[in-house]
């Protein structure tokens, strides 16, 4: 039972609840079969956004498109979009076969076609034996699954997912993802993720959109917007650890400075924020009689943090604020210690004082502390 | 030791208790001739100055009748001599009191059960002692049970005994006094009745008593088993038991006026003695000794495990020492009410009649033919219905008040107030607006040109105008209740409906009633219980009327009882009542309990 996916495209969208403005003006494309995930914290519009999209909410202005056509008077249930809720909101006075099967019925499905297809998809599922069973009786999981069922049942061209996997725990969280992603590439249906998670986002999406205070910051691939994000606001969102930063201002021969490093050429930027990855530092112990020949600045550990399969340390410079380095396990090194740092340039990021990626920092000219 | 102090309270708590038990039964034993007693010495002193006024009966008379214990005071000594009962002779000109000292004679305490129930007291205060030093939980709990049973059904036995015997020794003695009486009138010429009255006993003479109808203030029952009693008419003294009490009677031969000498049976005078009430039947007082001694012992039963933990018990006296006052509240003027309701609904029980007789279920089978009630019962049934309508109003009204706006806020509380008013303020405004004449709700239709309507005074009609007023006053309460009921529907259930497909109608049918089931159910079963209830507006604005019309039951009780007087017919009423207010109660409680079990 394979359908042409459809695709979604908000034009302009615009929601403001009293003060708040909820959705600014987004213009955001999710192509026909694409897994899209939209991220951001709590707060960001992505809930809201999902809410216009599905014809929960009215937009203030701007139009959504689903396939080929404008859906603002179409009502929720003629969208042709399924949703799976946060809470799951399943019915609680219904059975689990009930619950499945509700979207058929009020739609005049008979009862002989909501049964087979009720139970085609609870065998898809692996709920055939839980169908008499009510919400109230199933674990967290088990209730997950019925929510996706539900969804899955009315075979919708796009399915819509507000953070569906915020209420379970850490272990069936990772295998309900897997699930998704599994599910996605059998359907192959158009679906709209929401997550405040950012791994979650990296590692489900096709494409990710960053969204904060109602913007869409960057729409890319897990690892466009991880390697290359669009601002400040995306470079410090997606990452764990955040991505490092340090202030740079110009200087009176007009070249960008800040902490230990001067960077050469002339800079058209009055001030600008370096970016580096934690994992885009190396580091080494000084020992005092053989110092590192070339590091590009030294540092004290201040605390280490060590996650087994890597090491997480915490720097005091190169500025005010603390860095932080990620180092394999082998490693020895203790708080207190003097470390040499070394950055792997090409893979660091300049922003403009507006906030946007200007490209990486060149090799700074003069690298070590006065 | 803590432990030693608070585990010796056991025994004496089980002697305390059933000391209490075997004092209530000897003083509920005592308190019945004790009062017979007090009652037949006013009668002495009442029958001794009815015969002081006879023309032609001389002081000595009146002083022999009582054996000494009577004195002729002076008017202005008053009656109130220490320890006598006094009684005006010639109620219109005083001219002397009648003091008559209480009868002596008899056992004034029944020392023989009292010393029974000292003896179970002991034996409680024993067992219990000896269950404390060997702490583990009695393996046979129900042998003391039956032993304290039957201890104390000895003592109520026993007291019963020596009750019946004192009450029939007074009746006896008052029997007679009136006989004495009676003759002592004959002898110094005054006429039949005129004796009789001077007993100050019910009485009848000659043919009368085969038409028991006509013997004075007697039940039926009691007048035709004196009637077709043996020794009517030759025996001095005869016992009729009748109607769950005992009567004495006594047959006297009078003159049937001066110089005319009783020759036939028709000249002869019976006196009927209405005898002593027998209200104790030894049943009751046996049920409620094991019901007494049961409890006792279960509470000892339950103490004596916590003996061996002493801050377990004194942790538990000190529980029940606080719930004493509301429990003792709550059998006072809760549980006491509803069992002498029950007793009352027993017994043939009407305020003007000192007599109550037993008449075990007659009462209720009286109320299955009882076409009045019945009727009551059918309005009660059919102003009910204005439940389901009213339910109907206040959840649309809820619904359109959803969105809480400041307007439909106002409208709110207006709708909430008649909630919250005096029902007889209420009543009497509808009974000003729904006036025949003067109305403004005929008024009203009158500027348009319609006729009057007889709101409350059409048997037709006065109903229904109740049941709108019905609607009118609990809407509001219900529109809050379920306006809470929708607040707690989760709104995401809307929202995954919606997307769904299910239109305003199958959102409404699937999730707001579904939602709402358990407060439509409470709405449903409160609001039915209170319209079993109904009566202050139909006492306000209706009486029952027009042709009993809007007569409810609780109405129909009321005047039962306090216009007709007859308490017990209104006591089994009320307990109808009860059964099947406490029927849908219990449903209730079912219901919930399941959904508990459910969530």
């Amino acid at each position: 039972m394979t359908r042409e996916p459809r695709a979604v495209v908000l034009k302009r969208v615009r929601k403001r609840f009293r003060d708040v403005t909820a959705v600014a003006d987004v213009d955001l494309e999710v192509h026909p079969g694409e897994l899209m995930v939209l991220v951001g914290p709590s707060g960001c519009g992505k809930s809201t956004l999902l809410r216009l999209i599905a014809g929960l909410d009215e937009p203030d202005a701007g139009e959504v498109w689903i396939g080929d056509r404008c859906v603002d008077e179409v009502a929720p249930g003629g969208r042709d979009v399924a949703m799976v809720f946060q809470s799951y909101a399943l019915y609680p006075h219904m059975t689990v076969a009930e619950n499945l099967g509700f979207g058929l019925r009020v739609r005049g499905a008979g009862p002989a076609a909501t049964e087979a297809r009720v139970n085609e998809v609870a065998g898809v599922l692996g709920l055939r034996g839980l169908l008499s069973r009510r919400p109230g009786q199933l674990s967290g999981g088990q209730q997950q699954r019925v929510a996706l069922g539900r969804a899955m049942v009315r075979d919708p061209g796009v399915f819509l997912f507000d953070e569906p996997l915020s209420n379970l725990d850490a272990a069936l969280r990772l295998e309900t993802r897997d699930e998704i992603a599994a599910l996605h590439r059998r359907l192959g249906t158009t679906m709209i993720f929401v997550t405040h998670d950012q791994v979650e986002a990296l590692s489900l999406g096709q494409r990710v959109a960053v969204m904060d205070q109602g913007r869409v910051h960057q729409v890319g691939t897990p690892h466009e917007v991880y390697r290359r994000p669009a601002n400040l606001f995306v470079a410090g969102f997606v990452g764990s650890p955040p991505m490092n930063r340090l202030r740079l201002v110009r200087d009176r021969e007009g070249r960008l400075a800040g902490g230990p490093f001067v960077f050469p050429g002339g800079s058209p930027h009055r001030e600008a924020t370096l970016g580096v990855r934690p994992e885009d530092l190396t580091l080494a112990v000084v020992a005092p009689p053989d110092p590192d020949p070339n590091p590009e600045f030294t540092a004290t550990a201040l605390r280490v943090e060590s996650l087994g399969s890597e090491q997480r340390i915490r720097l005091d410079g190169p500025g005010e604020a603390a860095w932080v380095a990620r180092a394999p396990s082998a490693l020895h090194v203790t708080a207190g210690d003097r470390v040499a740092v070394s950055v792997a340039w090409e893979r660091t990021h300049l922003f403009g004082a507006d906030g946007g990626r200007i490209g990486a920092a060149p090799r700074p000219v003069r690298g070590s502390r006065p | 030791m803590r432990g030693g102090g608070a585990a010796r309270v056991i025994p004496l708590a089980a002697a305390g208790a059933a000391a209490a038990a075997g004092v209530l039964i000897l003083v509920v034993a005592a308190d019945a001739p004790s009062r017979a007693r007090e009652r037949a010495t006013r009668a002495e002193a009442r029958a001794a100055a009815s015969l002081y006024e006879l023309p032609g009966v001389t002081e000595a008379d009146v002083l022999s009748l009582l054996d000494g214990r009577a004195r002729i005071v002076a008017p202005e000594a008053g009656g109130s001599g220490p320890g006598a009962h006094a009684y005006r002779a010639g109620a219109l000109e005083p001219d002397a009191w009648i003091a008559v000292e209480p009868q002596g004679g008899g056992s004034r305490w029944p020392w023989a059960a009292s010393a029974l129930a000292l003896l179970g007291a002991l034996c409680m205060a024993g067992w219990a002692a000896g269950r404390r030093r060997s702490p583990p939980p009695p393996r046979y709990p129900a042998a003391p049970a039956l032993l304290c049973a039957a201890l104390f059904a000895l003592v109520a036995i026993t007291a019963q005994h020596w009750s019946r015997g004192e009450l029939e020794a007074i009746s006896a003695s008052r029997v007679g006094l009136g006989l004495r009486v009676a003759e002592i009138a004959g002898a110094s010429g005054a006429d039949p009745e005129a004796a009789a009255r001077a007993a100050g006993l019910p009485w009848a003479s000659g043919a009368a008593l085969d038409e028991p109808d006509r013997i004075w203030t007697m039940p039926r029952e009691v007048g035709e088993a004196i009637a077709a009693g043996p020794g009517l008419r030759s025996a001095p003294r005869y016992t009729v038991v009748a109607a769950g009490a005992t009567y004495h009677g006594g047959t006297v031969a009078l003159d049937r006026g001066p110089g005319v000498r009783a020759q036939t049976a028709d000249d002869t005078v019976h006196l009927v003695f209405l005898g002593y009430e027998e209200t104790t039947s030894p049943a009751v007082a046996l049920i409620a000794s094991a019901l007494g001694s049961a409890l006792i012992v279960s509470l000892v039963l339950f103490l004596l495990p916590l003996a061996a933990r002493p801050r377990a018990l004194s942790g538990t006296l000190a529980a029940w020492g606080f719930l004493t006052p509301a429990a003792a509240l709550l059998l006072l003027f809760t549980f006491g009410p509803l069992l002498f309701s029950l007793w009352i609904s027993l017994h043939d029980w009407r305020l003007v009649d000192p007599a109550h007789p037993f008449l075990g279920l007659a009462n209720y089978r009286a109320l299955l033919s009882d076409g009045a009630w019945w009727s009551a019962v059918r309005n009660t049934g059919v102003f009910t219905l204005h439940v389901p309508l009213a339910m109907a109003v206040a959840l649309s009204l809820a619904l359109l008040t959803r969105e809480s706006r400041r307007a439909v806020r106002w409208a709110r509380l207006a709708l909430f107030l008649p909630s919250i008013t005096s029902v007889v303020a209420i009543a009497v405004v509808w009974k000003w607006l729904l006036n025949d004449g003067y109305g403004l709700a005929n008024r009203a239709l009158g500027a348009m040109g319609l006729g009057p309507v007889a709101w409350l005074s059409s048997p037709d009609i006065a109903l229904v105008s109740l049941m709108v007023i019905g609607v009118w006053m609990v809407v509001g309460y219900q529109m809050v209740v379920f306006q809470a009921g929708l607040a707690a529907i989760p709104r995401v259930w809307y929202d995954a409906a919606r997307v769904d497909g299910a239109g305003p109608w199958q959102r409404f049918r699937h999730i707001t009633l579904p939602g709402l089931r358990h407060t439509l159910f409470f709405v449903l079963v409160t609001s039915v219980i209170g319209s079993f209830q109904v009566f202050g507006l139909v006492y306000v604005m209706t009486e029952g009327g027009p042709l009993g019309a809007t007569d409810v039951a609780v109405y129909h009780i009321y005047r039962e009882a306090w216009e007709f007087l007859r308490f017990g017919n209104a006591a089994a009423m009320s307990w109808v009542l009860f059964g099947v207010v406490f029927a849908a109660t219990w449903l209730h409680f079912r219901f919930l309990e399941r959904r508990s079990a459910h969530a």
